[in-house]
């Protein structure tokens, strides 16, 4: 299929030009894809300079590698495949791990009236258990509740069966909700637990 | 597009109470916002990658081989003999060193020698990609000099070369990577902080930031603490040699 039903062109056909030497098209995927790719890749790393460097990484491996494309994919599988492998490879490389960002770490700075200022409380507090989770775990929550990709997709994307994704996002949430709770008994419990690391499994 | 309702991804047999528990933290997920990307700075980035892509700079010229440097064809030629030389020489070691009666009385210095013209080879074959058109084929050459056991002054002169000047982003972060086994060297140490500041890439210079604070070149505190403070740098490089100074500090 070389268009959508709205009669743009897909992307699959759009990284066919790319991969067939017009490399001028990696801009229009861009546009499609950039801000999804940093919104993924920001609540993984809780940094947005990091995010940013591997949005870059990401489709500057897309040029490098453009002749693997098969095209028997989804393009959009195949660029967090992508995304998944950059954001591995750049951990691996560093020893140290980046600060979480303020602006990506409270959801709001603007004072809040009281009970506003409450429930603003705890979203910083679930971001935070959020990023103690594992990252294979925080990962799935990201891919299912913030790129609203389907079951099949993430399957996919992971290489697993749709009922393993759903058994996997079903412990995720539940670990999300212990911590949660643990945060808002002690609010400095296991602040030493890092972020941005690779999963210990 | 979000999955605002958890239950249609949860497995059939989980219980209703625990799903409805669990659906309340899915909702507050929502709440969670995330920073909005630069759009038109990481597309600037982009552009100037698809730019480097479709109209690649001429390499500079060779100092190995003569102002016009090798053809593509000249080249491969070149790369065939050399490895064809590489496993003549191996082959030869090898009927030296075994079997052991038969081995000459001046083995150990023909070994010696062979080895030296082995050394030789790969260098002069890592040399001759790091001159290339092609970026893939710099980035070749750039990694070969890794597995080079005691690469001569030429061949850190070359990467130095190839940190400063090469038009590829990719060639020169390879080019990092490479000169950490020379880090305790002086002129590289030199030349590097000079590099984070001329580098064109935040990428580029960020990586260079990571060096120093992996070597430990406290002497590049000084430097880094100036890029944190210019507000003409890219605001992440900024960051990350604030962060660079404070490891160093």
């Amino acid at each position: 299929m070389f268009t959508q039903s709205d009669g743009t062109v897909t992307d699959e056909t759009l990284m066919e030009a790319v991969r067939n030497g017009d490399v001028a098209k990696l801009g229009m995927l861009f546009e499609r894809h950039h801000r999804a790719l940093f919104d993924f890749l920001v609540r993984m790393t809780g940094n947005a300079s990091i995010a940013e460097d591997l949005v870059q990484d990401v489709f500057v491996r897309i040029l490098k590698y453009r002749a693997t494309w098969r095209g028997e994919g989804r393009f959009e599988t195949w660029l967090f495949r992508i995304a998944r492998n950059a954001r591995a490879d750049y951990f691996r490389t560093r020893t140290t791990n980046a600060p979480i960002d303020e602006a990506a770490a409270h959801p709001s700075h603007a004072p809040l009236p009281g009970d506003l200022l409450a429930r603003n409380r705890d979203v910083a507090r679930l971001q935070r258990a959020l990023m103690l989770l594992r990252e294979d775990k925080r990962e799935l929550i990201v891919l299912a509740r913030y790129r609203g990709m389907k079951l099949e997709a993430i399957a996919d994307l992971l290489g697993i069966e749709v009922g393993t994704v759903k058994v996997r996002i079903h412990r995720a949430v539940k670990e999300l909700r212990d911590i949660f709770l643990r945060l808002n008994e002690s609010p400095s419990w296991n602040t030493t637990t890092s972020v941005g690391s690779c999963p210990t499994t | 597009m979000e999955h605002d309702n958890l239950s249609r991804l949860l497995p059939d047999d989980v219980d209703r109470r625990e799903a409805e528990g669990l659906d309340a933290t899915w909702r507050m997920l929502g709440g969670i916002d995330a920073p909005v990307p630069e759009s038109d700075r990481m597309r600037a980035r982009l552009d100037a990658a698809l730019d480097a892509a479709e109209h690649p700079a001429p390499a500079p010229p060779s100092r190995w081989f003569g102002r016009r440097g090798l053809d593509g064809r000249r080249f491969h030629v070149l790369q065939g003999l050399a490895a064809a030389a590489i496993l003549l020489v191996g082959v030869a070691i090898g009927r030296l060193v075994v079997p052991g009666d038969a081995r000459p009385a001046d083995s150990s210095s023909e070994i010696a020698a062979m080895r030296s013209e082995m050394r030789e080879l790969r260098e002069m074959v890592s040399l001759s990609l790091m001159q290339q058109q092609s970026a893939s084929d710099r980035l070749k050459g750039v990694t070969w000099t890794g597995q080079l056991d005691r690469p001569s002054g030429e061949v850190v002169s070359a990467l130095l070369d190839a940190l400063m000047h090469d038009p590829n982003v990719n060639v020169r972060l390879a080019t990092i990577d490479a000169l950490e086994r020379f880090a305790s060297r002086e002129d590289v140490r030199r030349a590097t902080i000079q590099a984070v500041e001329r580098q064109p890439s935040p990428l580029v210079q960020i990586a260079l930031i990571d060096y120093m604070v992996k070597t430990n070149q406290r002497e590049s505190a000084t430097t880094l603490r100036r890029l944190a403070q210019d507000q003409q740098v890219d605001s992440a490089v900024r960051a990350r040699a604030a962060w660079g100074v404070l490891q160093l500090g």
